[in-house]
């Protein structure tokens, strides 16, 4: 009996280690065509063993719905329909937009086809080549045809695990607008361009892109899967190819005996957009005067302020939230229109997940503002803002007196001395003089 | 002779003699009690011009102190001056109705009530 117990409880244990969960929920749509369900089994079954429940959905179909009465109905969406032509009436460009802003994370394959997705794509400043190109590469040599392509995982990559080996891609390149929120995962290989799939040479793409007059698509500006982070949280990842996902190019071997990077880099693609890697929150922010503990109302100028904001990062493999000093990045403004102070806000030595800083207001009042704003690619953005007054000194804060005016202090003082000095003097009388009487005498004389 | 000899050491001084016969007919026909008068008119007088350089030159900040100890100096000089003039007896003829102890007890009360101004406004 009580191997019994121990059986379940280790059981338990186990499942609760596997069960990695996102910060944001569990719940997943997949649109994706049920014919072709069977070739991402490795991507889902990873999917599935992490925690997540998946719901599959025909592009066609009219349910399970995306928003129900206005309210997501699904933490995460996959959109792996890039041939699809027709969808749901309710899966619209609108609807994608209106699940990003509600904070439903989004993973959107493109493909070679104009459908809804490529039309979503400039809303995320994704610039996409000419329809029906493809990225196409002829290094290195390989027996795969110039569309299948090896590409590297850049060492410094956070979101990617940067051990991995080359991850096979097929599928369209797109360059990157400069909207600030949107960034490479992985960029094409320096030696790639776009081109029309069907056996081009590099002549032909330079005669199109003579021709076209939209310049060379190439190199490794493009990118072959982007992030973008929503300012309301949500992620989006968009994917310049489905089969980066597909069991084929998982199982597929880079050279002689090495597995491809597939697995690992769908798997990491998913836990980055579905919230598991690199999420950030501000648990607290408190400010006080240097040697008090409680935050004032208002402060005066010239006072000397700590500021403190304590951070966590989500542990998915704990599912927990953890204090997190690895930011060596974050900043404090006190700002009243304008930033009068920018600093480093740096991690506090042996207080985890404790960030604080000590500054002097600056000499002017008015209504200030602590400010933090912590947005670097592939980080949840980090957004505090702490309205404080500050006030000047009150009328009897200011010093009394100043050593400036000591000449003033002196000579009043020795007027007062003078006249105590002379009345006493001249009370007391001039000995050789007489008193007043005789002075007065004298002067009736002189009369 | 006496006067040919007095005549060249006449024109020998002439040229400082305005001052001279002007200090000695001072030191000689002052009363010990107004030229301690004096001195004391001499020291506020110093004491206001020592300011004013120094409001001028370095620093007229905190202005209030320096209208106080400037003021103090300037009233505490009429007041005393006032005294002078009416314990000269020279003024008798003026001052008739105003006897030396008046004057003084006048002089007094001006000066406490400007010292209790300026303290007031030093700070």
């Amino acid at each position: 009996m009580w191997s019994f117990y121990t059986f379940i409880l280790l059981i338990f244990g186990f499942v609760s280690v596997l069960d990695a969960k996102s910060s944001s929920g569990n719940s997943v749509l997949v649109i994706l065509d049920p014919a072709r369900q069977p070739d991402y089994s490795i991507f889902f079954n990873g999917l599935k063993e992490k925690g997540y429940d998946l719901t599959f959905r025909a592009p066609k179909d009219e349910a399970p719905v995306l928003i129900e009465d206005d309210i997501p109905s699904f933490a995460h969406v996959i959109l792996f329909a890039p041939d699809s032509k027709h969808f749901g009436k309710d899966v619209t460009p609108q609807a994608l937009v209106q699940l990003l802003s509600s904070q439903t994370n989004l993973l959107i394959a493109l493909g070679q086809k104009q459908n809804l997705v490529t039309s979503l794509a400039p809303e995320f400043s994704l610039i996409l080549p000419p329809p029906g190109s493809s990225l196409v590469s002829y290094f290195p040599e390989r027996k795969e045809p110039p569309t299948v392509v090896p590409i590297d995982v850049p060492s410094s990559s956070k979101i990617l695990s940067s051990s991995s080996s080359p991850v096979w891609f097929s599928g369209v390149p797109f360059a990157l607008g400069n909207n600030p929120l949107v960034f490479p995962i992985l960029s094409a290989p320096a030696e790639g361009f776009a081109a029309d799939s069907e056996g081009s040479t590099a002549d032909a793409l330079f005669d199109a892109a003579d021709k076209g007059g939209e310049g060379l698509w190439a190199g490794s500006q493009l990118a072959v899967a982007a992030g973008f982070q929503a300012l309301g949280g949500a992620r989006a990842t968009w994917v310049g190819g489905v089969e980066l996902f597909s069991d084929e190019f998982a199982k597929k071997e880079i050279s002689k005996g090495v597995k491809s990077g597939n697995q690992q880099a769908a798997a990491d693609l998913a836990a980055w957009t579905f919230q598991e890697s690199l999420v950030l929150r501000i648990d607290s922010t408190t400010h006080h005067l240097v040697g008090t503990s409680v935050p004032k109302e208002h402060y005066t100028t010239n006072d000397v302020v700590e500021y403190v904001a304590q951070i966590s990062r989500f542990n998915p493999s704990k599912d927990k939230w953890e204090p997190y000093s690895g930011l060596d990045d974050l900043q404090l403004e006190f700002t009243m229109l304008d930033p009068h102070i920018r600093t480093a806000l740096p991690p506090v030595p042996g207080s985890p997940g404790k960030y604080a800083v000590t500054f002097r207001v600056p000499d002017r009042h008015g209504v200030f503002k602590f400010v933090v704003d912590y947005k670097r690619k592939g980080w949840t953005h980090l957004q505090s803002s702490t309205t404080v007054p500050v006030v000047p000194p009150r009328h009897d804060g200011y010093p009394r007196f100043l050593s400036a005016a000591w000449p003033y202090y002196a000579g009043a003082i020795s007027t007062s001395l003078g006249f105590f000095l002379f009345s006493a003097i001249y009370l007391a009388g001039d000995p050789r003089e007489g008193n007043l009487r005789g002075l007065r005498a004298k002067s009736t004389k002189a009369q | 002779m006496s006067s040919s000899n007095s005549s060249p050491s006449a024109q020998s001084t002439s040229p400082q003699s305005p001052i001279l016969s002007l200090w000695k007919a001072y030191t000689q026909n002052t009363s010990d009690r107004l030229k301690f008068i004096d001195t004391f008119l001499v020291f506020l007088m110093a004491s206001g011009v020592i300011q004013f350089l120094y409001c001028v030159l370095v620093t007229n900040f905190p202005f209030n102190a320096f209208l106080a100890g400037f003021a103090s100096t300037v009233g505490q000089f009429v007041l005393t001056a006032s005294l002078r003039s009416q314990v000269n007896p020279e003024n008798r003829s003026e001052f008739k109705e105003v006897s030396p102890e008046r004057a003084f007890a006048d002089f007094a009360i001006g000066s406490i009530v400007l010292h209790f101004f300026v303290f007031n406004f030093l700070g």
